[in-house]
């Protein structure tokens, strides 16, 4: 396991170049003008400069392995630019919007994951029957409804009318706290601080601002889980293995539990990389109608901005999240399935 | 039904309704203040921002020698000052080119600092070295020196045009120049005009950053500019972001900054050391939201006290339970499509290929009147004003808004006739522009609907008019907005101007005059034609005339050239609005703060 895991470690920096070259590629296609913001870590540099005089300056004229190794090793130092639309440098304006979208998605994580195999694994058991079919059919419904219908229908409902549920990451009062000398934001996740301070208002207020948004993506996730793992439990339930289990007198929950649910989470823990991947990423309609002013909503706004800096920072940073995601699923598959370290 | 399901959803619609009434049975957060709003704010350095927004946290935090009378923008009373500068009480003098203020004693900055006669020229000199491009220093270069800015003086003082190039000693003689114009007596301040201005008081009053004061050792202690003479070249025209009161302040206003979170949140709290009676509002919150229905629940929830609502929503709110909603407000307001007729197309998207080849536009695409005639002939602006605006305003007739002198409801303006527009369409660059086409992207600050709609509705006409015209729609953040207009980098684009102070003047100088804010922005080309056909000569002598009719007159030529050249768009002035819990209690009408709000006199109480 081990060997396969180092294996897989070695190959991380080859792949790691492969995107810095392909992100780089996409620099190189802008215009000099253009360019020059990738390089501007603040927008004095532009005052009552030349810009011709500041593109020589910054040689980007220069031969495009030569751009390539200034770039890398700024992009080492976490300089990737000015972003206009932040108002600040990439690198800042991520760590501004990362808590925020991590927080929502790690903590979307764990229910749509259990929530959708659980549902999965029970509509299969159940092939056929009414539960099967309700499961199905409220599948196609959460898969179906659109994330801005519902997400503003949760808004509406528990916070519009039951106010349980309110917008942004937390209350006035609870920003105040966090924003206060006394309290140490040590991540900038609020549950996280709130439990590292020991203020439990923070970490309620926290989970309570949580509550709705991750409803709205559990929905849409939970029913494309469920059905990936419905669907490769009937398969898995039908092969032969499972047939001579259950002719050796198996109870039929060892049956299921034990020897068909394992095999059926390969495609499962697929779908969930890509689910984390897009978690991670940002949810443009959920952040913005929940006011998360997250990943997801800054990237938007920097591409509608043309905000080329913020645009390929943000490419940068996706691809490096789907390697990593990429060798957590591999390690994955490795401990689901042991036959894969073999191969 | 089953006896037990009609007893659970009783019992459900009871919690349902017991949770929403008690949502509203009492004042929330009573001593908290919370308005959301949209967008962004450009700066919180009271002399360089220049914005709607921007304004209202400056007026809460810093403070002016004299501000206007609740309610009343033609009467003032004083502020840090302790007289308002009048001819009866002898501190106007020399016909009108003496203003004296005294100023008030026993006052502290937020950071401790006491005020001082000296904090008041420092603040209005660094305002005046700064003069930052698209700012609003222009408003007082006029009445102290006869001039348009810095530029001007460094010009007409030694020869140089670009202040920043200025060396020590050239430097040390501008300063000098500037110096004469502000000076301290004693316990006063005085301000000496090269001629009477009539405008001069309403420059200076509070709602307009400029007068804003400042402490000025905490403020070269900040690294804002350090006092000397020999450095104007050094601080002139600043970078936003490197600009050290951009993200900082310190004034003596009722309220201090707590946080600003950029693009999500700004927190002012109470100063108990006022040198009045503190403010009876705690803290102040301005949430930025840019979606409307996240907005208007959080007024419902009663969570917003009060929320930005474009016009268009009215419907939506006119019956809800606690929420008051004034409309109908007089807005000293122009709207209009700014046509940048020398675009600069380095690294600009927006002008796509930059070249007259159907795939995008050259620079001088809007100096030619024929596409600026065809633009105006293509807007709906009755469909703007009924549907967009809900019927709450009107078109706007030029650069003066009504109830200013050169309104005038006879005056021509355009209307939507896509025949019309297709002749000058056909016109323009010699007919190559009919026959290549074109591809152009306008933009419009996210979150704001009317300007959207106002970009989509040219879109909409202008592409059936030929196939080959292309017109994208962008949003972008409005500190961007503003950043890309300084930058020459606006295609076209809606945007407006609220007036600072109350007299057409303020409108014919950002609008119309070369080196007035959108002048400027509209570049070279634009400067020069207004430069060489009068335009500038004629905004200043409607300030300089003291006759009223003959004022008129000029007031009214000028809306007539802005409708024979079409220099841009001007589509309307609306009406205004507010939009909040019925227990705000305090609010009037400021037409200068437009939809900001001066929380000193604000409180919240159920009536």
């Amino acid at each position: 396991m081990i060997s396969y895991i180092v294996r897989r470690l070695l190959i991380l920096p080859i792949i790691l170049i492969g995107v810095t070259l392909l992100v780089f590629s996409m620099i190189m296609m802008l215009g000099p003008y253009e360019r020059l913001s990738t390089y501007i870590t603040d927008p004095a540099q532009l005052k009552n400069v030349d810009v011709d005089v500041l593109v020589t300056k910054l040689g980007l004229d220069d031969p495009w392995y030569q751009q390539y190794g200034r770039w890398i090793s700024g992009v080492a130092r976490g300089d990737m630019g000015w972003s206009e639309s932040a108002g600040s440098t990439v690198t800042q304006a991520f760590l501004n919007r990362f808590p925020a979208t991590a927080e929502l998605g790690l903590l979307a994580l764990l229910p749509v994951v259990v929530g959708g195999v659980i549902l999965g694994v029970f509509a299969s058991v159940h092939h056929n029957d009414v539960w099967d079919h309700v499961s199905r059919v409220l599948a196609i419904i959460g898969w179906s409804v659109p994330t801005f219908v519902f997400g503003l229908i949760m808004l509406m409902i528990f916070y519009g009318t039951l106010g349980w549920f309110p917008p942004s990451r937390l209350d006035s009062w609870a920003l105040d706290i966090v924003n206060s000398t006394g309290f140490i934001n040590y991540t900038n996740f609020f549950i996280i601080d709130g439990l590292l301070n020991a203020n439990f208002a923070i970490v309620g207020n926290a989970i309570r601002h949580l509550i709705a948004p991750v409803i709205t993506i559990s929905i849409l996730w939970w029913a494309f889980i469920m059905r990936i793992t419905r669907s490769s439990m009937l398969e898995i339930l039908r092969r032969d293995y499972i047939r001579t289990a259950r002719a050796k007198g198996v109870t039929e929950n060892v049956v299921v539990y034990k020897h068909a649910v394992r095999n059926a989470l390969i495609p499962v823990v697929t779908v969930a990389g890509r689910m984390v991947l897009g978690l991670l990423g940002g949810l443009v309609i959920t952040e913005t109608i929940f006011n998360i002013k997250g990943l997801g909503q800054f990237m938007a706004q920097a591409a509608q901005q043309l905000d080329y800096p913020a645009v390929l920072g943000g490419t940068l940073y996706f691809g490096f999240l789907l390697i990593v995601i990429n060798l957590c699923v591999d390690v994955s598959y490795a401990i689901i399935d042991p036959r894969i370290r073999l191969e | 039904m089953k006896r037990s399901s009609i007893l659970i959803l009783v019992l459900s619609m009871v919690l349902v309704l017991s949770l929403t009434v008690g949502a509203f049975a009492q004042v929330n957060n009573p001593n908290t203040f919370t308005k959301i709003n949209m967008g962004t704010i450009d700066s919180l350095d009271p002399h360089y921002q220049y914005d709607n927004a921007s304004s209202e946290i400056y007026a809460n935090i810093y403070e002016n020698l004299i501000m206007f009378k609740e309610g009343d923008i033609t009467q003032y009373e004083p502020l840090l000052a302790t007289e308002v500068p009048t001819v009866n009480n002898g501190l106007i003098k020399n016909d009108g080119t003496t203003y004296i203020f005294p100023i008030r004693e026993g006052v502290t900055f937020h950071e401790g600092g006491t005020l001082t006669p000296e904090d008041v020229k420092y603040s209005f000199m660094r305002g005046l070295i700064h003069d930052r491009n698209g700012g609003p220093w222009w408003m007082l270069y006029g009445p102290l020196f006869d001039a348009g800015g810095l530029s001007d003086i460094t010009e007409q003082v030694v020869g140089v045009e670009n202040p920043s190039e200025l060396t020590a000693a050239q430097s040390a003689e501008v300063y000098a120049e500037l110096d004469k114009a502000i000076s301290v007596d004693g316990n006063k301040v005085v301000f000496n005009l090269p001629k009477p201005n009539p405008t001069f008081l309403s420059v200076v009053v509070h709602d307009n950053g400029l007068g804003a004061i400042i402490d000025k050792e905490w403020s070269i202690e900040q690294g804002a500019w350090d006092g000397s003479p020999e450095t104007i070249a050094e601080y002139y025209d600043p970078a936003k972001e490197s600009d050290p009161l951009h993200e900082q302040t310190n004034g003596t206003g009722p309220f201090m900054l707590n946080t600003w979170e950029k693009g999500k949140r700004i927190a002012l709290d109470r100063n108990d050391n006022y040198w009045r009676e503190p403010a009876q509002l705690e803290r102040v919150i301005i949430n930025y939201i840019d979606e409307w229905s996240t907005r208007k629940l959080m007024l419902q929830r009663g969570d917003a006290d009060v929320v930005y609502m474009d016009k268009q929503y009215q419907s939506q709110v006119e019956n809800l339970d606690g929420v008051e909603f004034i409309s109908g407000l007089p807005n000293l307001y122009t709207g209009y499509g700014l046509m940048n007729w020398t675009i600069d197309t380095k690294g600009n998207p927006d002008v796509h290929s930059g070249e007259l080849d159907g795939n995008g536009v050259p620079s001088d695409f809007f100096e030619d009147i024929n596409v600026r005639k065809a633009f105006n002939y293509s807007m709906n602006y009755d469909a703007f004003v009924s549907e967009v605006m809900d019927g709450d305003g009107q078109q706007a007739r030029g650069p003066i808004p009504e109830p200013f002198l050169g309104f005038d409801e006879d005056s021509p303006v355009y209307t939507m006739d896509l025949e019309k527009a297709e002749e000058h369409f056909k016109k323009a660059f010699d007919g190559e522009l009919w026959d290549k086409g074109f591809e152009i992207t306008i933009l419009y600050n996210t979150g704001n609907s009317m300007r959207k709609t106002a970009s989509d509705m040219l879109k909409y006409n202008i592409e059936q008019i030929n196939p080959n015209f292309k017109i994208n729609v962008r949003g972008i953040q409005w500190a961007s907005y503003l950043d890309r207009m300084i930058a020459g980098k606006f295609t076209l684009g809606f945007i407006g101007w609220g007036a600072d102070y109350a007299d057409p003047h303020n409108f014919t100088v950002p609008f119309m005059r070369s080196d007035g804010t959108f002048g400027n922005f509209k570049g070279e080309s634009y400067k020069e034609w207004a430069k060489e056909n009068g335009v500038d000569s004629l905004v200043n002598k409607g300030v300089e005339v003291t006759d009223r009719e003959e004022r008129e007159e000029i007031y009214k030529e000028i809306q007539n050239i802005a409708y024979e050249y079409a220099t841009d768009l001007y589509l309307y002035q609306p009406t205004a609005h507010i939009l909040m819990r019925d227990w705000v209690q305090g609010w009037t009408y400021d037409p200068i703060l437009h939809d900001g709000i001066y929380y000193y006199r604000i409180y919240k109480a159920q009536e």
